[in-house]
């Protein structure tokens, strides 16, 4: 009994001589090769080359900065906890007089750390921050010689300050619209 | 019992409640802000509206607050009711109006009881869009951070900090929406319970500073259950910690003792254990200096030094567990083991013990004591020796007032009505101590005197209740009206309490307090007796004490001894530098268990880094005979560890040394000293499960477990076991009510502050849900004939050369541990030697803060004067144990000179 339309007949009849040369069979991959020569590259030279995300591609991790460059965040906790691979850990200090051209407000992360080998890049922590302070980037594929190196440290993450060198800072923000960085 | 009907669902409550009660004991989340269950109902935040119905035909009930609804039979109202929640929800919405977004810096975000009503009432959304008002900040010394903004207009601090602690210096000012709650101006908030404001502010108005140094979220945070090592009271503490520092203490709430509260002293003296002091290694001294030395290395060397035939002592410690104490003890064998307190103190001990166990008057807990209405204290600074009995006393002090109240049927939940009546009167209170001290302003009569003369007080007013007991000779007018007065108030109360304690190194004043209990006892009075102790196990140690350090001394002055060993004891502390020398001269080898280097540890051959309460597990024994565990907080990436476990190896065969846990420590214990066969039901057991599960340190919402050593072992190592009691590490565990003695944190689905702690009560307020922890080990024989003591000394003369000193105590100070850390070292009062007005003129000395000379042990202090009138004449105070007259032995007779 039939389920469906769709079930091909296989045919199983035993082959030909002519059939067994396999010439036509041989020449249908050679065409389908050939084609191939006229037809655009799906690979492109990387590292010299480099593919457009989609805006909301999940690469490392940037500790941003405001217009100001005043360090966003305050080390409230909320992207460690909401870490499903609990790979972030922070510790909180109290900003003194005359740091407020470093910290926007009155805590900052004295020590801020994601574990690389542990982060799943689900983009929870950006989620979670109320501040804008945290963003997946676009850049990914880091590469180390040591697993310690995976422990990426506030220095590894922190963008540059756009007062000072707002070169970097351009091309660290990536090629993601303004608005969904919190730099309204 | 009375019947009231929650949603048309009938429930029966216990009689003299109001309806929030009954509603949070029954399990209901109702919103409330104003209400506390210690400080009782004033229907001032308006957050615990629900409707109210007249009968079952009432279909449209009207809004009524719970907080001040009598649970009466036939109470009817709707939580659940659309016009309650949008009451409810509407008038958090104007609470929030000022309330600043700024949870991710606030240091109460994630335990804010303002978040959790939120939530709670429904209010998601703020529709107001203008400018808050905003307020100045105050400065309010080392423990408090104040952040006014944050303010909801509760009132609960200044109810707390005025009507229960008895403060004087916070306030509320000004009216309508710009309330301020805080002093008159910037300064040091002067309360000793002040630090409570942190656990009472239902949000972040008051937070503490200590830890702002080192901020950790209460998700984050690994806690234990503790019991504060700070006094002889045993409140129970959770000791928190995140990256292997303690982080802060707060309140574990214990219906039987501490309750809701907590001291600054035992709230903020915790950094010592974080000091840069700490030994972390085991030492051994090379030629004048300390060397790390292998552990396995330094028991081969120490248990040598032990050897056959050699001759071996050792001192033991009432700031150290039961078991290490124990452990020594069973090391060096009974007749060389020495309590590490001078002879005078072990004495003094001995004879509270011996009143406690053998007397027929019950001392009542802390809780209890709360429940006299008649109070007399014989020599004691209880505001600074056993501040948090101090609170109690306050609070005993409200009862005889109360009863007029309760008279016309206001019942106690009733804050505003009984305050009304009230007002600032309080019951019969009686101090007789050296020197002013803060309680004197509730009293209804005091007297400063010479012990002695407290202690003829004491007597007078034992003879005027019992007739049969010998009157006092020569006793003056004065004191013999004041004695008549107390004894008359003593006898119209219902539950008399007398306190007393050991500060005053007299026994004469024992005795007297004891006298008047069991005089009161004989005319079938309810009587209470409590007495306080120097130390956090002063009567676990002295249990397990035959002698005490004179003895030791005496012994080593007969015949050298071989090998010392010191238990966490600063020598130079408790017995004064002479006699240090004396006893650590006489041994050729000096071995100590200590946790901070001190004064001892200078001049020690090998040092075992002990670990504080914070880093051992143990049991002790507070003023009342309570015997509380304490567990570890976290396993130090350092060799510290509790001396029991180091000195449970050295005293096994080094070669197949296996340490042992806990437990079996605690058997060994009971088994050679019945009489404690209690401290085992103290705690469950290290194999205790919840179905199979521990119980864990951490919350499960606990964050970084990948990342948190990871910069410094980045292959995650598997994390420590705990095998001397059935608690995790971790977050992994039973997340439910846990034992009372286990609980680490309270947490309950949406009651993320303090006051989850609701959850884990019986009924709200009362207690802890399977009992509170801490077993008793002595109980009053009711049968028992009470045995006076018939020697009263004679009064006390002053002498005309010569002054007698006695200590006079402070809460910042004078003990020795919490005074090393950074806040409460801010709060330690300058030395100085105290006289009155007269004495200091007839000793030609005149102005205040004036340089003063004399002379301890032929060696010569100098100290700023100062003029305390109270005092009374030939007597001279210092305030014990700070750095400048540490190891003075009380009371001692000196002559001045300026």
């Amino acid at each position: 009994m039939q389920l469906t339309q769709r079930a091909k007949h296989v045919d199983r009849h035993p082959m030909t001589w002519i059939e067994r040369l396999y010439f036509w069979n041989i020449l249908k991959g050679m065409l389908i090769t050939l084609r191939h020569l006229f037809k655009r590259k799906a690979t492109i030279n990387f590292p010299e080359q480099k593919r457009s995300f989609s805006s909301v591609f999940r690469g490392l991790h940037v500790l941003n900065r405001d217009e100001e460059g005043r360090e966003r965040c305050t080390a409230c906790g909320l992207c460690a906890v909401a870490c499903p691979a609990e790979a972030i850990t922070m510790e909180a200090a109290e900003r003194l007089p005359g740091e407020e051209q470093l910290y926007r407000e009155e805590k900052y992360a004295a020590k801020y750390e994601i574990n690389m080998l542990r982060c799943i890049f689900c983009g929870l922590c950006e989620e979670a921050c109320p501040k804008d302070a945290i963003y997946l980037s676009q850049t990914f594929a880091p590469s180390n010689y040591s697993r310690k190196g995976f422990i990426y440290k506030k220095d590894d993450m922190l963008i540059p300050n756009p007062l000072t060198e707002p070169e970097t800072y351009k091309k660290a923000l990536g090629e993601r619209p303004a608005k969904m960085i919190g730099n309204q | 019992m009375a019947k009231v009907f929650i949603d048309d669902i009938e429930y029966e409550v216990p009689d003299g409640k109001n309806m929030l009660e009954v509603c949070l004991s029954l399990g209901f989340d109702l919103t409330y802000f104003c209400w506390h269950p210690a400080l009782h109902s004033i229907g001032a935040c308006r957050q615990c509206g629900v409707i109210n119905y007249k009968d079952e035909n009432d279909k449209r009930g009207r809004i009524t607050m719970a907080c001040m609804l009598p649970a009466s039979n036939g109470t009817r109202i709707s939580i659940e009711a659309k016009a309650a929640h949008d009451f409810r929800a509407g008038n958090i919405e104007s609470l929030m109006l000022n309330h600043p977004h700024d949870c991710p810096v606030c240091d109460e975000g994630g335990e804010c009881h303002l978040q959790d009503m939120t939530l709670m009432s429904g209010h998601n959304y703020r529709r107001y869009r203008f400018k808050k008002r905003t307020h100045t900040n105050q400065y309010l010394g080392p423990f408090l951070n104040h952040e006014m903004n944050r303010c909801i207009q509760c009132y609960r601090c200044v109810r707390f900090y005025k009507d229960y602690a008895g403060g004087k210096d916070l306030d509320v000012f000004a009216a309508h929406d710009d309330i301020y709650f805080g002093r008159s101006e910037d300064g040091v908030l002067e309360n000793e319970f002040s630090g409570n404001l942190v656990e009472v502010c239902p949000t972040g108005v008051f937070t503490d500073k200590t830890l702002k140094q080192h901020y950790t979220r209460k998700w984050d945070l690994t806690s234990a259950p503790s019991v504060c090592h700070g006094c002889s009271l045993g409140c129970n503490i959770l000791a928190s910690q995140r990256y292997g520092t303690i982080r802060r203490i707060l309140t574990r709430y214990n219906g039987d003792v501490n309750g809701y509260f907590l001291c600054d002293r035992g709230r903020f003296g915790y950094e010592y254990t974080n000091s840069k002091k700490r030994i972390i290694k085991a030492l051994k001294r090379v030629s004048g200096t300390y060397q790390p030395i292998e552990n396995g290395n330094a028991f081969e060397e120490v248990k040598a030094l032990m050897g056959e035939g050699k001759k071996v002592i050792g001192i033991g410690s009432p700031r150290a567990s039961l078991e290490s104490n124990f452990l020594l003890k069973e090391l060096v064998g009974e007749n060389n083991f020495y309590g590490g307190i001078s002879n005078t103190e072990g004495n003094l001990i001995k004879q509270v013990i011996d009143i406690l166990k053998k007397g027929k008057v019950k001392t009542p807990s802390l809780a209890e004591a709360k429940g006299y209405d008649a109070v007399f204290i014989v020599g004691e600074d209880v505001t600074n020796t056993a501040p948090m009995l101090a609170l109690s006393l306050r609070q005993a002090a409200k009862n005889k007032p109360n009863e007029e109240a309760f008279a016309i049927r206001i019942p106690l939940w009733n804050d505003v009505a009984i305050r009304e009546i009230v007002q600032e009167r309080t019951g019969p209170f009686f101090i007789a101590t050296v020197h002013h001290t803060k309680l004197d302003e509730i009293s209804s009569g005091s007297f400063y005197g010479h012990p002695d003369n407290i202690a003829r007080l004491g007597h007078a007013v034992a003879q005027k209740i019992n007739n049969n007991l010998p009157s006092v000779p020569d006793a003056d007018r004065e004191s013999a009206s004041l004695s008549s007065s107390i004894a008359e108030a003593l006898l119209a109360a219902k539950k008399p309490l007398i306190v007393s304690g050991t500060s005053l190194f007299s026994k004469n004043v024992i005795e007297a307090a004891a006298n008047v209990a069991y005089a009161l006892k004989e005319q079938g009075k309810d009587v209470g007796l409590i007495y306080t102790v120097p130390e956090a196990n002063s009567v676990g140690m002295t249990l397990l004490s035959e002698n005490f350090v004179d003895d030791a001394i005496a012994r080593v002055e007969k015949e050298r001894a071989d090998v010392l060993l010191i238990l966490e004891n600063d020598l130079y502390q408790r017995i004064g530098k002479k006699d240090s020398e004396a006893i650590l001269k006489r041994c050729n080898q000096v071995v100590a268990f200590e946790n901070l280097e001190n004064e001892t540890t200078n001049s020690c051959d090998y040092l075992f880094p002990a670990g504080t309460f914070a880093e051992s597990t143990g049991t002790i024994v507070n003023n009342e005979g309570r015997a509380q565990r304490f567990y570890q907080v976290h396993i130090p990436r350092n060799e510290v560890r509790s001396s029991w476990k180091w000195l449970d190896i050295l005293r096994q065969d080094l070669q197949t040394a296996e340490a042992k846990d806990f437990d079996a420590i605690v058997d060994e214990l009971i088994q050679k000293n019945p009489e404690l066969q209690k401290i085992k039901e103290t705690a469950p057991t290290a194999d205790f499960r919840i179905g199979t599960q521990k119980i864990p340190r951490s919350p499960h919402r606990f964050s970084g477990r990948t990342s948190m050593i990871a910069n410094i072992n980045v292959s995650e190592p598997k994390p420590p076991v705990d095998n001397d009691s059935p608690m995790s590490f971790t977050m992994e565990g039973y997340h439910g009510i846990q034992p009372s003695p286990d609980t680490a944190f309270y947490w309950s689905p949406a009651w993320n502050s303090v006051q989850a702690i609701n959850k884990y009560q019986i009924e709200v307020g009362g207690p802890l849900h399977d009992g509170n922890p801490g077993k008793r080990l002595f109980e009053p024989d009711e049968n028992r004939q009470a045995k006076y003591f018939n020697d009263i000394p004679s009064s006390f003369h002053p002498s005309n050369d010569e002054l007698l000193v006695l200590p006079l105590y402070h809460i910042y100070g004078s003990e020795e541990l919490t005074a090393l850390s950074h806040a409460v070292k801010e709060r330690i009062p300058q030395a100085y030697i105290a006289l009155n007005e007269n004495e200091a003129r007839r000793k030609g000395l005149n102005a205040e803060g004036g340089k003063v000379e004399f002379y301890y042990q032929d060696k010569k202090w100098e100290l700023s004067l100062k003029i305390d009138n109270s005092l009374p004449d030939g007597i001279a105070g210092l305030p014990k144990g700070l750095n400048e007259t540490s190891g003075i032995g009380y009371p001692f007779r000196t002559k001045i000179n300026s």
